[in-house]
């Protein structure tokens, strides 16, 4: 494989890590619903933190899956 | 050793690694057993009781929430089973062990038994025929999209857990690299990695502890809420 080929390579690692953009979006807007459901009712804090982990953690597996993708074309095709 | 085809067969490290998971929880549930069989039932717990006090009644509960309390009973050993093989295996990566579930044969077989639990259970409430003509439902050319379904929380669980716990792996390799790199910038002290020894901890707290543990129980969660779904409501 040329250089050219190692640099394409390169930059379709970098193009799949781009899945993270909107998942840190989303991530973002469920914090801020997070916030919200607190300051509606502080007594449920505890409940809703958890289930906030829980949703940021499976949003969180969009990225991971470009992840996945980049550590793929970075190690196996050299 | 070779296979008759002529390929030798290669023994990947982390058979050594679950071997010695397992063998670290058979141990401690060992342990465990003897303090509660010495224990005084009417006193406080306290110790290896009260831990495995704990551990039962936080599998109990998030069974019974999700599935019902009658079948709780029956999936809650398979469920605490794979919370505390999940657990630690994600916690090896922290005394150096290579972890067995950065290895997608392990995460795979996880994903399998849940897989097909969720469908033994379908077929137990639904009957064989019912679970076949479930596919066709609401009409016949649905039966793409079902068999999409129906592959689609094997994929996503099984590749949930490795990615995560492989990237993680990856990502402190990578830093490793870095701060060997940086640290061997300084004259006199040759190549001991001492920028990496300050910072390693709080990213080794982060991969290994919180998210190896949220992935535990996300998996435990979305195997018990998928078993539960095919519970049908009295």
């Amino acid at each position: 494989m040329g250089d050219i080929g190692r640099g394409l390579i390169a930059v379709g690692a970098g193009l799949a890590v781009m899945t993270g953009m909107m998942t840190g979006a989303g991530q973002g807007y469920a914090a801020g619903k997070a916030v919200e459901a607190v300051g509606r009712n502080p007594e449920a804090e505890g409940k809703i933190r958890s289930m906030l982990i829980l949703g940021a953690a499976i949003a969180e597996t969009c990225a991971i899956y470009g992840m996945l993708i980049a550590f793929l074309l970075m190690f196996v095709f050299q | 050793m070779i296979l008759s085809s002529g390929q030798p067969i290669v023994v990947q490290v982390e058979v050594f690694s679950i071997l010695l998971v397992t063998a670290g929880i058979f141990v401690f549930l060992f342990m465990v057993n003897a303090a509660i069989v010495k224990s005084d039932p009417l006193a406080k717990p306290k110790g290896l009781v009260l831990i495995g006090m704990l551990y039962y009644e936080f599998i109990q509960g998030l069974t019974n929430d999700n599935m019902g309390k009658k079948t709780a009973v029956k999936y809650g050993p398979y469920i605490g089973a794979i919370a505390m093989f999940m657990a630690v295996s994600n916690l090896s990566g922290l005394i150096g062990l290579s972890q067995p579930t950065a290895n997608y044969s392990v995460t795979l077989t996880l994903a399998l038994i849940t897989f097909f639990l969720i469908q033994s259970t379908k077929i137990h409430y639904n009957g064989v025929w019912g679970y076949i003509k479930g596919f066709f439902e609401p009409f016949a050319p649905f039966v793409v999209m079902n068999l999409f379904g129906l592959v689609a929380p094997l994929l996503s669980m099984s590749l949930r857990l490795f990615g995560n716990i492989t990237s993680g792996g990856t990502l402190m390799q990578l830093f490793y690299l870095f701060t060997g790199f940086l640290s061997s910038l300084f004259p006199f002290i040759g190549n001991f990695n001492f920028i990496g020894v300050f910072l390693a901890p709080f990213l080794h707290s982060y991969f290994d502890i919180f998210s190896g543990l949220i992935q535990m129980y996300i998996f435990i969660m979305l195997t018990t809420i998928f078993i539960g779904n095919e519970i049908p409501q009295e």
